[in-house]
């Protein structure tokens, strides 16, 4: 496939719009979003999982592509919620991740050296956020890290779960609850 | 939430590189057949299909393909929303295929032909340009995908079935179903699909060789 400029300037709804009859656009779909899309994953899951994860959420967004609300010029939610749900068949390799965390004060996919400046401040924050982050219900966690690490807005959220955006606030404010009581005094912002 | 959105951050974005595994399999999923899923059946609009409205005319040929043992050349489904799944099995017997539509209210017209081969052109009269139209450009193709009723009228829903929507299908019209053996068993068959007009007899399929 050529990837013309026409494509590449494209929003998304056009894209997988024309990936119905030519497949190999959807490809364009991929090179946008996966980058973030990985990065994402990578946080949950560790580096270890990232590629099977956004190989699988593309493959499967690809063959339910027909179904998608062409109104919607933006395809992060609906892929962040296809994602959402392969993270939510690791929760095993995600629990994982947190308790080696907690242990090691190393998350495995981040660049080596990057924090050494604030390295201990880094690990006195970020020790108590794994730990509370495993004690979230999945439901609300997965909400939780669409806002805070995908970027996701509330009406996204409830876009890439499907569930009313009154649940969106509420799993909001009940995970954001949950992980204030469990940060140090200092750092309940 | 500061402490939570920084959390991790040193986390990069993906490179290329760490993407490369990725993309090969989504872009070898895009030709694999689909899995079957039981949620949802996706309409097919693929190349090959293009290719087959370009102009595959029909004949009536049997084409051997293997048979499962025990499992029915072809069975004919009428589902509650009053469309039909035709899953093909097996290249044989389109005379029975014929009487099982007819018996589901499709007047049809069913060729099946060997690999490399389609039927001379100018059967019948089509009811849109789908037929005939292997001199159409590329973009009038994908046009008519999305208008013509010969599109509507009959999808390739998975590897080996077809749904046919009988509400686009209009008294007196013919279903002519072109099946040929693809010798891929991911693949078995390419369909041509069209619709003859009312009061446009059906020729029997002459088959005549085909590059494609």
């Amino acid at each position: 496939m050529t990837t013309t400029r026409e494509v590449v300037a494209a929003d998304d709804a056009t894209l997988i719009g024309r990936s119905l009859h030519e497949p190999e656009v959807f490809a364009v779909l991929f090179d946008r979003h996966a980058p973030l899309l990985h990065r994402y994953v990578t946080r949950r899951l560790g580096p270890g999982e990232a590629e099977d994860v956004v190989a699988d959420t593309f493959l499967a967004a690809f063959q339910s592509r027909d179904g998608y609300d062409l109104g919607r010029p933006d395809a992060r939610p609906w892929l962040y919620g296809i994602a959402s749900n392969m993270i939510g068949k690791r929760r095993r390799a995600e629990a994982g991740l947190y308790r080696a965390y907690l242990r090691s004060g190393v998350h495995p996919g981040e660049i080596p050296g990057a924090q050494v400046e604030d390295g201990v401040n880094t690990l006195a924050v970020n020790r108590p956020l794994a730990r509370a982050l495993l004690r979230l219900k999945r439901a609300d966690r997965d909400v939780l890290l669409l806002v805070a690490w995908a970027g996701l807005s509330y009406q996204e959220v409830a876009e890439a779960l499907a569930i009313p955006q009154g649940t969106v606030a509420s799993r909001l404010n009940r995970a954001r609850n949950q992980i204030r009581r469990d940060l140090p005094e200092g750092e309940r912002q | 939430m500061n402490a939570l959105t920084s959390m991790w951050q040193a986390v990069p974005a993906a490179s290329q590189d760490d993407l490369a595994g990725a993309r090969r399999r989504l872009l070898e999923g895009m030709h694999a057949p689909r899995p079957v899923l039981a949620t949802s059946r996706r309409r097919v609009v693929t190349a090959p299909r293009l290719l087959i409205a370009a102009g595959v005319a029909a004949a009536a040929v049997t084409a051997p393909l293997v048979a499962g043992g025990g499992t029915p050349a072809y069975a004919v489904t009428e589902n509650p929303d009053g469309t039909i799944t035709v899953a093909l099995n097996e290249m044989r017997d389109p005379e029975g295929l014929r009487a099982d539509l007819a018996a589901a209210g499709v007047t049809a017209d069913v060729s099946f032909l060997a690999p490399h081969t389609r039927c001379a052109d100018s059967r019948f009269e089509g009811v849109d340009p789908s037929y005939g139209s292997r001199g159409h450009s590329e973009a009038r193709l994908r046009k008519g995908v999305e208008r013509w009723r010969s599109f509507e009228a009959a999808q390739v829903v998975d590897v080996r079935e077809i749904r046919i929507r009988p509400e686009f299908i209009r008294p007196g019209e013919t279903l002519v179903l072109e099946f040929r053996d693809n010798q891929d068993a991911r693949r078995p068959w390419r369909l041509g699909a069209w619709l003859a007009r009312t009061g446009s007899p059906v020729k029997p399929c002459a088959p005549v060789p085909d590059a494609g």
